[in-house]
């Protein structure tokens, strides 16, 4: 890895964005070249945000972004210079009217490369995504997966220095959503890309990312707070924890030692309701009791677990199982996760390098 | 109607409504773009305003440009009454609201995410107003052929301004004006017939032309 790509120092962005309270804001965060980082959090915690800031297709209200060490939004024509090196990906794509091939080649035109090269470069990035025979179709009539290939080709043949993707593999069946994924490490490995990425799955950030920068909230989830918790590991060789509070031993395979944070996946843990007749309570490691001191409702239900004094944890539950569960506001519940379901980070999890 | 007089109408007519329709449309869609790309005070105003203008009777403008144009007149000076120039300059103003409203309209039901995925792809600001007008391109051509029609057919404007002069200002619209005066109705329905026709081959070249250069798409 190379020097800092990014650097933010008390950036903040809202809706309206001149005015507070900010929907995104963050103290510090480097980004170094050549890493990739994901970006992890539940709808409406200011993923997109922070990759719109990131592309320059947004401006910061308040505080400082700088881009290979130089605020392009200083300058006259500084964003614009800045965007040729960061593309983003968005979440739905938009393809210009035309052919696929048009669209791949879109970028490549605005940069005035020779035109055998363009085509070399388009027909090159077509066949990663699977869809080299398909160049002069037009773009009408594609599924929403051929869409996301497109744009993903159209991103890829710049093979700009920074790639920026929101949920790059969410309209992607199963299969080809590991295809893509392979395809993007391949990106950063081929020419050294810088990739940032958002995503609700947490097995996908930990399979591609170097960090992982987890957002609440448009805040970034510090150290001992929902579903991140960091602490001195220690090892009996085969089973690794941490004890973030008394008694909270949270524990995850392998043999790690030093100063850990970890991150849990809300998907990952399941709900119990204490003292539920006829049900058997769950038992082994990473059991523990708690009260749910809030729950909201977006795509899944989402609870959020009080331990004891300040340890969170946000589950995400389906609404029905919930119900079936007899789960509730204020309810004492029994929570339980895999050992292998957490997710080991360095000391600064949001900090790539 | 000598065929002379009559080529010479069609010609008056296509010079000076396509000219009107060329530079409205060169000032019309700008504009609509900025409209369309920016929200700020006074815009609804200026929606109204154009959406009002649009209503105007030619013979209102007509009038305003000859009390502009004739001797008397602040504009008098220059001796474009009676001209095909004074013409066109009424006719642009007939159509500037007309395809200021239908490209702002049509500007507005472009994708939000065309001008963003331009710029991220490494367009310049002015680069992705071109992408946005380029993805609006057939409902921005229907704006500018709307003006066309609307200029190529009226006639208070061109009675007007241009005086309906033989062999000068003689459009078809004044010809038609003039035959019928004269109850000459069979020439009335027959120069009619020749200005919808010429309409309905001029749409009909530039659709096909716009078709042929997207592939269909």
């Amino acid at each position: 890895m190379g020097g800092l790509v990014y650097r933010l120092e008390r950036v903040a962005y809202g809706y309206p964005p001149a005015k507070g309270p900010f929907s995104l804001e963050l103290e510090a965060l480097t980004i170094a070249e050549g890493g990739v980082l994901a970006l992890v959090g539940p709808n409406g915690a200011g993923k997109t945000t922070l990759l719109m800031l990131l592309a320059f297709l947004l401006r910061p209200a308040r505080g400082r972004l700088d881009f290979l060490g130089r605020d392009p939004w200083a300058a006259t024509d500084g964003a614009a210079e800045a965007r040729r090196g960061a593309v983003l990906l968005t979440h739905h794509p938009y393809l210009f009217k035309g052919t696929i091939a048009d669209n791949v080649a879109f970028g490549l035109r605005l940069r005035k490369l020779p035109e055998a090269e363009i085509r070399a470069r388009a027909a090159a990035a077509l066949s990663l995504v699977e869809l080299d025979s398909l160049g002069g179709r037009s773009v009408s009539g594609l599924s929403a997966g051929q869409v996301q290939r497109v744009a993903i080709a159209r991103a890829l043949a710049i093979r700009p220095r920074v790639l920026l993707l929101d949920e790059p593999t969410a309209n992607l069946d199963a299969a080809l959503g590991l295809r893509m994924e392979a395809v993007l490490r391949e990106a950063g490995r081929d020419w050294g890309a810088t990739v940032v990425f958002s995503t609700h799955n947490f097995s996908q950030a930990s399979r591609l990312a170097d960090s992982i920068l987890y957002l609440s909230e448009g805040r970034r989830v510090e150290f001992s707070h929902e579903n991140c918790f960091s602490g001195t590991a220690a090892s009996d060789g085969r089973t690794s924890w941490i004890e973030p509070a008394p008694g909270l031993r949270i524990e995850f395979p392998g043999e790690t030692r030093g100063h850990v944070t970890c991150i849990i996946d809300p998907s990952a843990i399941r709900l119990v309701a204490a003292g539920e007749k006829g049900g058997t309570p769950p038992s082994g490691p990473n059991v523990f009791r708690g009260r749910v001191s809030r729950m909201e409702t977006t795509d899944a239900a989402t609870a959020l677990v009080r331990i004891s004094g300040d340890l969170v944890f946000r589950a995400t539950v389906p609404v029905g199982e919930l119900e079936a569960g007899g789960i509730s506001l204020s309810r004492e519940v029994l929570l339980t996760f895999e050992p292998r379901s957490v997710k080991v980070v360095g000391e600064r999890p949001a900090e790539v390098g | 109607m000598i065929a002379r007089e009559l080529a010479l109408a069609v010609w008056v007519s296509l010079k000076t409504s396509g000219l009107a329709a060329v530079i409205a449309s060169a000032l019309a869609v700008p504009a609509a773009l900025f409209l369309a790309g920016h929200e700020f005070r006074g815009k609804k105003l200026i929606l109204a305003v154009n959406q009002t203008w649009m209503a105007a009777p030619t013979v209102v403008i007509g009038l305003l440009f000859y009390s502009l144009l004739s001797r008397n007149g602040p504009l008098g000076g220059l001796g474009l009454l009676y001209t095909q120039a004074a013409m066109t300059v009424g006719q642009i103003f007939l159509i500037l609201p007309l395809i200021t409203g239908f490209s702002y309209t049509a500007l507005r039901q472009v994708d939000r995410r065309a001008r963003l995925t331009a710029l991220t792809l490494g367009a310049t600001g002015r680069q992705a107003g071109w992408i946005v007008l380029r993805e609006a391109r057939f409902p921005l051509l229907v704006a500018v052929l709307a003006g066309f029609a609307r200029a190529v057919s009226e006639v208070g404007i061109a009675m007007m301004l241009g005086g309906n002069i033989r062999y000068a200002t003689r459009n078809i619209t004044t010809s038609i004006a003039l035959e019928t005066a004269k109850g000459e109705f069979r020439n009335g329905v027959v120069l009619g017939v020749l200005l919808l026709v010429i309409t309905l081959g001029i749409n009909y070249l530039v659709q096909a032309g716009l078709r042929g250069r997207d592939g269909g798409a």
